[in-house]
């Protein structure tokens, strides 16, 4: 009997165990291994943060929405990333549409440097923006003379928030392009439509889902982003205080169990929308 | 090599002894124990953690001239590690176990904190000067020229008047700031308030909070992003002005009428000192920071007036410190416990005027 | 289309392609240039005397023993995780599957902050390295650990649908000849997801290279011990050191840009994998 189950699939057994058994393990001890580094790795972080801020009910919660400028961090926070991700959206729509569909020089040096913020530290992106905008500067200090501040204040978040998450609609947007049978277009163009009749009637349609995931990808990257926006906007309490930079005053502060609630309603908000980001990129692969 | 070698379990196992290895080597090279307590380690490093204000007159002169010092004495090489931050923030994290075999901070109370968790054990007080190494005054610093005119405490809360400083929480500068506000205020300095009033006093503080548009988290991060441009005055340390003019800049300080004598303190954190088996050595460095030579370094780098209160309020106008009309000491105010209690608690007239201030 | 449509068409092109060269020029070009010129304004010298400055030699140092710890850590046990989440079937995979994304989803402070309070007087992990005289926060196991965390998704992500796509026939057919499992990972299911974890590391580096928010938190600025190259651009600010902050960052852009050549590589090679399959 052994005999004929160890000569199942052509395979025999190796080593001192029956084959089936040493699958299993094999089976096990891999996911044991996923599941242990996940756990561990990131688990239990998140585990501590929420524990921490509301591990005590609601208290702390209240206790860092009632200190100045709290609720005005949440909102500029929210409003700066929802206007750099519909920047984007609409900048990275149309760089993805370039890079597609359109022969010139350079096309590939341009799509290298879209990916710079992919590599480059958000902290030397804040600092390029300070050589380039700040008071001393050459940009910057043409409109400082005319009376406009462009660093420390939420113009140089948005400005910083745009640069970071360029990358990503673009990324998201440009395999679905390439994609496209460029007939579908041409036929329309033959049927008298207009350039843009043809993309709102038959390639927005079909890149929809893929820009509205990379732009909610883009507004959950904005949400926590810190190293570019703790450099270039003054961090004024009320003004141009970030929901990060708050959670950081407070973690500096010793209020780590405030920290961890704003912290966790930052990432609520996140989280919430990088799980929809994913449900729609898969079903968008399910149908494709 | 038995097949489990070959298998996801050998690297897994590779990489996990690395990344123990690695902690293990970082941390006992962090000099919290293990390397620093062998005899023959060399050099051996003793953990600095400092205030945000003194890294030039400790990074450039006095610790160089310490570890060179102790070579010639005792031929043996010390190293120091330096990590500069708020005042109120380093002591937190030193509680919260950063490695500190020395702490240098913005005041007293910061010193407490790491003394109430236990970590210093030794009456640190009794060091000469009551354990203090260095001294300033709370100035202005304001834009060349002092284009809005600010003088004193109340015209800081004029409207349109921006003004800097950093967060009671993390800084000890501070600190010193709002308690040379409210002494002055109490004491009769400021134009417009009585003497001993303290519901004026309250209202003086209220007006100033409302004019601040950035709580920084360093003495350091205050001035410096006034520095960039923003407001029009930053509430600082005579010291720090005097380094930004060193550096170049054009800083320009104001000194109202009255000021607190601002008092830095050295402690030794014997715990860790003992741990990490320099306690010999700690001491010996805060010695050192008594001693001529080193107070020397402190004034040519604009830090002490003199930890005698008379002597600062003469100042040395030849050489830059302008007379102070009214110097007044924490002592003056009732102490530190009183003072924190009244101003600094939860409850405080401080906290409340910032939370209020918004 | 008429000859002035397509003219009209043509200049809408022409005037969608200047829109995006302008975003394009406004927000990186122009910037990237303006450090350049900011860092060697002082002269070429400066860029050899700043790397000559003991911290500034191990912040780079320690910015790298970083880097390679975390690519190691998260691209092994990166490929583990997307093998079980693409091959097995089991109860709890799309909560394992949710656990990748979560880095994604969270600010560097938060993952600091985390790190902070599982590891310092009070926080669960406290007891266990501090009973063995072992230093977590304010050290480099910390600062380890929050990069870690931050770059988990990388590999898992680009590895993923590589795995999804292609090889499960090959791997049958290579187990029904008879090899080994570990025999046909490596001689099938690699190369297959090769360039996948290639581009995964390149990514995962210079997220490594460029964290800030988290080690700002843990890491204790303790000079030339717990500094980060970032880490000491920022202290350089703040000592009115900005010729040396300025030079550090142009560095570590320029090693940006030859990892983002890399990125470009891998992903090139990655989509053409993926598509002649």
């Amino acid at each position: 009997m052994s005999g004929v189950a160890q000569q199942v699939d052509g395979r025999r057994s190796r080593g001192f165990l029956p084959h089936r058994t040493a699958a299993a393990l094999r089976h096990f001890a891999l996911r044991g291994t996923a599941i242990v580094y996940l756990g561990l790795m990131v688990a239990l972080p998140v585990a501590a943060v929420l524990t921490k801020g509301f591990g005590d009910g609601f208290d702390a919660f209240r206790d860092a929405m009632a200190r100045p400028g709290a609720w005005a961090a949440i909102r500029l926070t929210l409003v700066t990333s929802t206007i750099a991700a519909g920047v984007n959206a609409v900048m990275g729509t149309m760089l993805a549409w370039v890079l597609v569909r359109y022969r010139f020089p350079g096309r590939r040096l341009l799509s290298t440097i879209v990916d710079i913020p992919l590599a480059i530290p958000t902290l030397v992106t804040g600092l390029m923006i300070l050589a380039l905008y700040g008071p001393n500067s050459v940009i910057g200090g043409f409109f400082d003379d005319l009376g406009i501040r462009i660093v420390f204040t939420p113009i140089a978040i948005v400005i910083a928030l745009c640069t970071v998450s360029l990358p990503l609609v673009v990324r998201s947007v440009q395999p679905v392009l390439q994609e496209l049978d460029p007939a579908e277009e041409e036929a329309a163009a033959t049927l008298g439509a207009g350039p843009r009749t043809t993309f709102r009637r038959i390639v927005f349609p079909a890149i929809r889902s893929a820009v509205v995931a990379g732009t909610l990808l883009t507004f959950s990257r904005c949400l926590g982003e810190i190293g570019s926006v703790i450099l270039v906007s003054g961090n004024r309490t009320g003004r141009t205080l970030t929901a990060p930079v708050f959670i950081f005053q407070l973690t500096s502060q010793f209020r780590p169990a405030e920290a961890a609630a704003v912290a966790t309603l930052l990432f609520a908000i996140s989280f919430v929308l990088v799980l929809v980001t994913t449900r729609i990129l898969r079903r968008k692969e399910a149908a494709a | 090599m038995p097949r489990w070698v070959y298998s996801r379990l050998g690297p897994a196992l590779f990489v996990a002894i690395a990344i123990v290895a690695t902690a293990c080597s970082s941390s006992s090279s962090n000099a919290s124990g293990g390397g620093n307590c062998d005899p023959s380690a060399s050099p051996k490093f003793i953990n600095f953690v400092a205030y945000s204000t003194p890294r030039e007159v400790y990074d450039a002169k006095i610790l160089p001239a310490f570890v060179k010092l102790w070579k010639t004495e005792h031929d043996q090489t010390i190293q120091f590690t330096e990590s500069y931050a708020g005042s109120t923030t380093q002591a937190q994290n030193v509680v919260n176990g950063q490695p500190a075999d020395v702490v240098a901070l913005s005041l007293a109370p910061d010193v407490q904190t790491i003394q109430d968790a236990g970590l210093i054990t030794h009456d640190w007080t009794q060091a000469p000067d009551g354990g203090m190494v260095s001294s300033s005054v709370v100035v202005f610093d304001v834009k060349p020229g002092n284009p809005k005119g600010l003088k004193d405490w109340n015209d800081l809360t004029k409207d349109g008047v921006q003004v800097l400083t950093p967060d009671p929480a993390q800084s000890g500068g501070a600190r010193w700031n709002l308690i040379s506000l409210w002494g002055s205020a109490l004491r009769g300095d400021v134009p417009g308030i009585a003497k001993g009033d303290e519901a004026a006093a309250t209202t003086l503080m209220q007006g100033v909070t409302k004019n601040v548009i950035a709580y920084d988290k360093s003495a350091r991060d205050s001035i410096q992003n006034f520095e960039s441009g923003n407001g029009d005055v930053a509430i600082t340390y005579e010291n720090e002005v005097k380094t930004a003019q060193a550096a170049g800049g054009d800083d320009t300080a104001v000194y109202p009428k009255g000021s607190i004598l601002i008092e830095n303190p050295v402690a030794v954190v014997d715990k860790n000192a003992q741990k990490d088996c320099v306690e010999d050595i700690a001491n010996a460095f805060v010695d050192y920071l008594h001693t001529k030579e080193a107070k020397a370094y402190y004034t040519e780098t604009g830090f002490l007036r003199s930890t005698d209160p008379k002597l600062a309020a003469a100042g040395d106008p030849a050489n830059g410190y302008p007379a102070i009309k009214d110097l007044f000491t924490i002592q003056d105010l009732g102490g530190w416990d009183a003072l924190d209690q009244k101003l600094f608690s939860d409850n405080g007239i401080a906290t409340q005027a910032i939370a209020q201030g918004g | 289309m008429s000859t002035t449509a397509k003219r009209g068409a043509r200049g809408g092109h022409a005037g969608i392609l200047a829109a995006c060269l302008l975003y394009v020029g406004l927000l990186l070009v122009l910037p990237l240039a303006g450090i350049v010129w900011t860092a060697l304004k002082p002269g070429l010298h400066i860029v050899s005397d700043t790397l000559r400055e003991p911290d500034v030699r191990h912040a780079l140092l320690l910015t790298f023993q970083i880097a390679v710890i975390t690519v190691l850590v998260t691209t092994f046990f990166g490929v583990i995780v997307a093998w079980v989440l693409v091959r097995q079937r089991f109860h709890g995979r799309s909560f394992l599957n949710a656990l990748v994304d979560l880095p994604f989803a969270l600010s560097p402070v938060t993952v600091g902050l985390a790190c902070f309070v599982l590891f310092a007087p009070g926080g669960w992990l406290y007891p266990f390295f501090n009973a063995r005289g072992i230093q977590i926060n304010f050290a480099l196991p910390s600062m380890v650990l929050v990069t870690i965390f931050i770059c988990i998704p990388f590999t898992i992500r680009e590895v993923v649908p590589v795995l999804e796509e292609i090889g499960l026939d090959e791997e049958d057919a290579s187990r029904t000849l008879g090899a080994s499992v570990w025999h046909t990972f490596r001689k099938v299911s690699l190369p297959n997801i090769r360039w996948a974890i290639a581009y995964g590391i390149a990514l995962s580096t210079a997220r490594a290279i460029g964290e800030i928010g988290a080690v700002l938190i843990v890491s204790g600025l303790i000079q030339g011990r717990t500094e980060t190259a970032t880490l000491f651009i920022f202290r350089a600010a703040e000592e009115r050191q900005l010729p040396q902050a300025y030079v550090v960052a142009l560095l570590l852009a320029a090693i940006s840009i030859v990892l983002l050549l890399a990125i470009e590589t891998f992903h090139h090679r990655q989509e053409r994998e993926m598509h002649s399959a």
